[in-house]
């Protein structure tokens, strides 16, 4: 129970740690971040309205405590360029963002045990021999440029699926739930998903063959062997079981580190999610946004982290809790 | 996404990157791996001498008209961008930018972590524990946003791509560098060292860190191919260097000019398998090295 | 080379050279390396593209020229914030309906008492251009006026403050399918997609819709703020205007009914009898004193605040009239600023100006859930983000024939091409990409009309006046010599462009010189520029005239 505290005062520790360095880096930077968004034309009094509409006249400390305050509150501020409460804006793009990245991983990582688990039985093969440079090719793959040949292929050559977008543009939904269930939206998600998916197979797949390659060699698949069970039996009923806890962990794990970096994907296919609202925003120097976006992006990654070591500890009992 | 190829905390045994250049010899995929960087260097070595044109000369036809959307022929054996750019003359000279990356931010990341992992390792105690903390917050930190920020931030150039990579992802790294560096210090003749009144700085120089750099060595490898891919997806994103023609920048340059509505194949897909390649190589290369220090792994 | 021992170098070889030869002073210090900013390719490749190929010509006058891209905020940051730090810049202006009179330009971009933080960023100064630049604005004769404006168009012929580029062509496209060829209306120097369109359109068929699309997101439906370029033809049709720039360019009433001159400064306008809100409430002449008066109050709306700068007083002078006073006189006054200003119900924003301006806000951050304007059209549902419905206002006096008008937020722009081609938006209005893959795809579909149209706004290199060589008329019209407009047209705007030479587009056939943008490039005439002028090449590096030092005061 220790553990779980010591785990957790340290991820608050580390957000608080990454907020403060992302308020230093968009405060150090060089110009007036307003620029952007207060009219040429404009005097110098109008100006210093603006900027005391956004709190920039404050002294740094005093913008700092403020920043930290309204962190606390959940407050991100307002958007330069719309406007708008930062909150209120990701929070819309927010499930966009997680249904991609959840769909994605989830097809990864039931292809990646399959196939992790099949390959390590083919070992020592042709199949080994081929399957795995393959599969190391498609981590070496930019996730961007398989998306471009995915677009030129279904959905330019072929006019299988649309070429960006989450939903067709101006479609109507009676609720938000209704919207993502839609077969619309399922239609739009395949070439993105199936993207990210390919790009995130790899790691699963190789972590259940080596997993399975371990547990393979220890006594009680000895056992069963000598108990004469058969050979896919061992494999399905105890080998693989044992080789997919550690694959949780690595699902938690892909899952923070994935939000963050759908960032080309989402903007291949146009996908409105909170990775192309951040390129957009440092794009157009809306900083407030991005800085919100950035921290959610972030928050998510600690959190997720947090949640594999102690998944870890969970399920792996031979950790000591004192490590690390 | 830091590296996902991971380590077991086994101790590498004896000074295993003597071994290196048997290397190519004992691990078919580290040949493989091996000789794509060494046909990339070449290229790279001499670009100027391939490439037909300077990649951003805006090329016109003999009758004036702008050079613009060939198809591939003897002149131009990719053919020409919307813009009259030759992208043959392009890919060739992106192997530079792309190379340079790698094996600066290897060597950046590498270092990074052997430091910290040394003296985090050897004296514990306060210095440990910052350290620790410090490795803490940077795996917290969102990799390809930060690198993005930080680009936007300073100035979009290669350099600042290569710090934001090295400041990243040296964590992983030092962490098992740091566990290597605990298991030495209970060895014998670290003991012995410390016996004769070795100074420590001594020790930790002459006894403790060359029996790392193997694990350094490892790391490296692993972050080459993570920069290269760095630099293009932000190049691609439209936040890389402006002034340097690099595979990611291709990329970008294709997708925002309606290469893919066009069908222009010959423009997209060399610059993707490039850096497949050179990626690829890098996994090839670190996954034998990591078998030779690692024999259990060998299944 | 210090001043110092150049000084004494200098004395040495003029005692030596002088008997021999009288001509030969010494060249001048070589111009340093000058950069030339330009938005990055990935956000603008017309203009990146234009950059590379000036520094490529002008390099052949021996100019050293490094192109340097930045991202648009930070380009707009050093140019307008940083004036003595730079170079030179590429550069645009947007055509807007309101900029149908060229008043704004005319005056805003060069008077200069708009040099030091106004629009006059390259800080040109020439008296005899503020005085032609005041003539204009003050006469109300429009063939008088006519003559100050080609005044002011040859004195930029000549002083040539901005390298002009080109006047870029706006395409649109349609399907004939469903809306009738002959009620599109082309505005001049705007293009099709114009509120005139929008309201003359007619059905060709059952589909009633007209979809549109939008190349990016909204940022704000608000009468007095305007925050991107969308958002500035989405308010013109659920707000009205006392005014209205006609397809010719010239101002038309539209809520007022007629509006006259009394005299240089008074203006009488009458309101147009029976306008209703959508709400249902009556247009008075409160409103109109309202709307007239709101964007003045302290900073409750920055941005349309210097469009009613100029008004002295406002009074109802009777049951739907009303008088407008201006401080000066203003020519352009009913296209700049009466055909620019919504009418803004009071009883919605009046309390909702008490409140913001009480808490310190303006009506920048206050966003209405359901816009109510008296215009053409009526919100039926919006999401900035997403798509805007809105239907036809029947009760409105020029209701359109349409039944709804519904945009949609399409940021690729193959995505957008392709929902054409399907059907899925029938009227493309924000297309960024290639003309040509457009042109190129509507070969393919007998349905798809493509129109070009010249924009009124122009591409242009912005030399800073403040920083040397650029401060010197000659040097400036030797590089416009040597910028061969078509080539720019061709290579970098795809064809679709014309060259340019005046900040008064052609398409204001009124007030544009004839013949003022038929520049032609002459490497020679540039050389012999320079050359006449003391400017000498040494090693293939222009030198400055003989005596003249390089110092710049910004760096």
């Amino acid at each position: 129970m220790t553990h779980v505290l010591r785990r957790l005062v340290l991820m608050l520790l580390v957000l608080w740690a990454i907020a403060s360095i992302l308020f230093l880096m968009f405060r150090l930077m060089p110009g007036d971040p307003t620029t952007a968004y207060i009219d040429p034309t404009f005097t110098a009094e109008q100006r210093q309205v603006v900027l005391h509409q956004f709190g920039l006249d404050l002294p740094l400390w005093r913008q700092y405590a403020i920043y930290i305050g309204n962190l606390l509150h959940g407050e991100l501020g307002l958007s330069f360029r719309y406007r708008a409460p930062v909150a209120g804006l990701i929070l819309n793009v927010l499930p966009n963002t997680l249904l991609l990245t959840l769909t994605a991983l989830v097809i990864a990582y039931i292809f990646g045990a399959l196939g992790g688990a099949l390959l390590a039985m083919k070992r020592g093969t042709w199949v080994e021999a081929v399957t795995i440079p393959l599969v190391l090719a498609t981590r070496a793959a930019p996730e961007f440029w398989l998306g471009m040949l995915l677009l030129a292929v279904f959905a330019f050559a072929f006019g299988w699926f649309p070429s960006g977008g989450a939903v067709t543009a101006g479609a109507a939904f009676p609720s938000a739930l209704a919207r993502v269930t839609s077969a619309d939206f399922a239609h739009h998600l395949v070439l993105p998903a199936a993207t990210l998916a390919i790009y995130l197979q790899g790691l699963p797949l190789l972590l259940m063959r080596a997993n399975m390659l371990e547990v393979m060699q220890e006594e009680f698949i000895t056992m069963a062997r000598m108990k004469g069970f058969g050979e896919w039996s061992i494999m399905l009923r105890h080998a693989a079981r044992n080789a997919l806890l550690p694959l949780v962990t690595a699902f938690a794990l892909g899952f923070g580190a994935s939000v963050g970096g759908n960032v080309v994907v989402e903007t291949v296919f146009s996908w409105p999610g909170i990775g192309r609202m951040l390129v957009d925003a440092v794009a157009s120097s809306d900083y407030p946004l991005a800085q919100g976006a950035f921290l959610l992006i972030a928050a998510v990654l600690v959190v997720m982290n947090a949640v594999a070591d102690m998944l870890y500890g969970v399920l792996d009992p031979r950790v000591a809790h004192a490590a690390g | 996404m830091p590296p996902a190829e991971t380590v077991a905390l086994a101790a590498p045994r004896g000074l295993a990157w003597r071994r290196l250049p048997s290397l190519a010899i004992v691990k078919p995929y580290a040949t493989v791996g091996i000789a794509i960087y060494l046909v990339f260097a070449l290229i790279a070595l001499f670009a100027g001498r391939i490439a037909p044109y300077d990649p951003l000369e805006i090329l016109f036809a003999p009758d004036g008209q702008l050079a613009a959307s060939l198809p591939p022929s003897a002149q131009h054996l990719l053919g020409t961008t919307n813009l009259g750019r030759d992208i043959f003359s392009q890919l060739v000279l992106g192997a530079r930018p792309s190379l340079a990356v790698g094996i600066t931010a290897a060597i950046g990341v590498a270092s990074i972590g052997t430091i910290v992992g040394l003296l985090s390792g050897y004296f514990g105690g306060l210095i440990d524990t910052i350290l620790m903390r410090l490795a803490d917050v940077v795996v917290g930190i969102p990799f390809l946003p930060f690198v993005i920020v930080l680009a936007v931030l300073l100035h979009p150039s290669l350099t600042n791509i290569v710090l934001s990579v090295a400041l990243l992802l040296w964590p992983n790294a030092a962490r098992v560098i740091r566990s290597q560096v605990l298991t030495l210090r209970q060895r014998q003749f670290v003991e012995a060292a410390r016996m004769s009144a070795a100074s420590e700085l001594r020790i930790l120089l002459i006894h403790v860190a060359p029996n790392v750099l193997p694990l350094s060595f490892l790391y490296a490898s692993i972050a080459v191919g993570w920069a290269i891919l760095t630099e293009a997806s932000v190049s691609f994103l439209g936040f890389g260097s402006a002034d340097t023609i690099s595979w990611g920048y291709m990329l970008q340059d294709a997708y925002a000019s309606q290469a893919l509505s066009r069908g222009q194949y010959i423009w997209f897909v060399p610059p993707g398998i490039c850096i497949v390649l050179v990626v690829l190589a890098g996994f090839l290369v670190s996954r034998g090295y990591e078998e030779l220090l690692f024999p259990k792994l060998k299944d | 080379m210090t001043h110092v021992s150049r000084r004494v170098f200098l004395a040495g070889a003029a005692a030596v050279v002088s008997a021999a030869s009288p001509r030969a002073a010494d060249p001048g210090d070589r111009i340093r390396k000058l950069v030339m900013l330009s938005a990055p390719q990935s956000n603008d490749p017309q203009e990146f593209q234009a950059a590379q190929l000036l520094a490529q010509a002008w390099r052949q006058l021996g100019l050293e020229i490094e192109v340097r891209p930045l991202p648009r905020p930070q380009l707009a940051d050093i140019v307008w914030n940083q004036r003595d730090k730079w170079d030179m810049s590429m550069w645009r202006m947007v055509g807007r309906p309101e900029r149908s009179d060229p008043d704004e330009l005319v005056y805003s971009l060069f008077h200069s008492s708009t040099a030091n933080g106004g629009y006059d960023f390259v800080t040109y100064i020439n008296k005899d251009y503020d005085r032609a630049a005041e003539s204009e604005r003050q006469e109300i004769d429009p063939r008088k006026r006519q003559v100050f404006m080609y005044q002011a168009q040859d004195i930029i012929d000549r002083d040539q403050p901005y390298i002009f580029l080109v006047f870029p062509k706006n395409t649109f496209a349609y399907s004939s399918k469903v809306w009738k060829p002959e009620s599109m209306v082309e505005q001049s120097g705007i293009g099709i997609r114009c509120f005139w369109t929008f309201v003359r359109a007619e059905p060709a068929s059952a589909q009633k819709d007209m979809i549109v699309n939008a190349a990016e997101p909204l940022v704000a439906l608000n009468p007095l703020y305007i925050g991107g370029a969308v958002d500035s033809w989405m308010t013109e049709l659920v707000w009205d205007r006392l005014m209205r720039v006609g397809p010719d360019g010239l101002p038309v009433p539209w809520s007022a009914s007629r509006a006259e001159w009394t005299d240089a400064t008074t203006l009488d306008l009458a309101l147009r009898p029976g306008q209703t809100w959508h709400d249902g409430e009556k247009v008075t002449i409160d409103d109109v004193l309202f709307s007239l008066q709101a964007p003045a109050n302290g900073n409750f709306s920055p941005m349309y605040k210097p469009f009613v700068a100029n008004i002295a007083e406002v009074t109802a002078t009777g049951e739907d009239t009303v008088r407008i006073k201006l401080k000066t006189p203003n020519a352009g006054f009913l296209t700049a600023s009466l055909a620019k200003l919504n009418l803004v119900p009071k009883h919605i924003w009046g309390p909702l100006m008490d409140s913001q301006m009480a808490k310190g806000q303006s009506a920048e951050q206050y966003q209405e859930p359901k816009p109510i304007g008296s215009g053409p059209f009526r919100m039926v549902s919006f999401n900035l983000q997403d798509q805007v419905v809105l239907e036809a206002n029947e009760k409105h006096w020029a209701a359109p024939k349409m039944a709804r008008w519904i945009l949609r937020v399409v940021t690729n722009n193959d995505a957008a091409l392709g929902m054409l081609q399907r059907g899925e938006i029938n009227f493309l209005t924000d297309y960024r990409g290639d003309p040509k893959v457009l042109v190129d795809m509507a070969k393919q579909d007998a349905a798809i009309q493509v129109v070009s149209t010249t924009d009124m706004g122009f591409r242009f290199l912005a030399p800073n006046g403040r920083r040397p060589p650029f401060n010197d008329p000659t040097f400036r019209r030797a590089l416009s010599s040597a910028t061969n407009r078509q080539m720019l047209a061709a290579a970098a705007w795809n064809g679709f462009a014309i060259p340019a030479n005046s900040m008064v587009a052609p398409s204001l056939t009124f007030w544009a010189k004839p013949g003022i943008n038929d520049l032609k490039v002459d490497m020679g005439e540039a050389k012999k520029l320079l050359t006449d002028a003391g400017y000498t090449v040494v090693d293939g590096h222009l030198h400055y005239p003989p005596g003249v030092k390089e110092t710049l005061t910004g760096s």
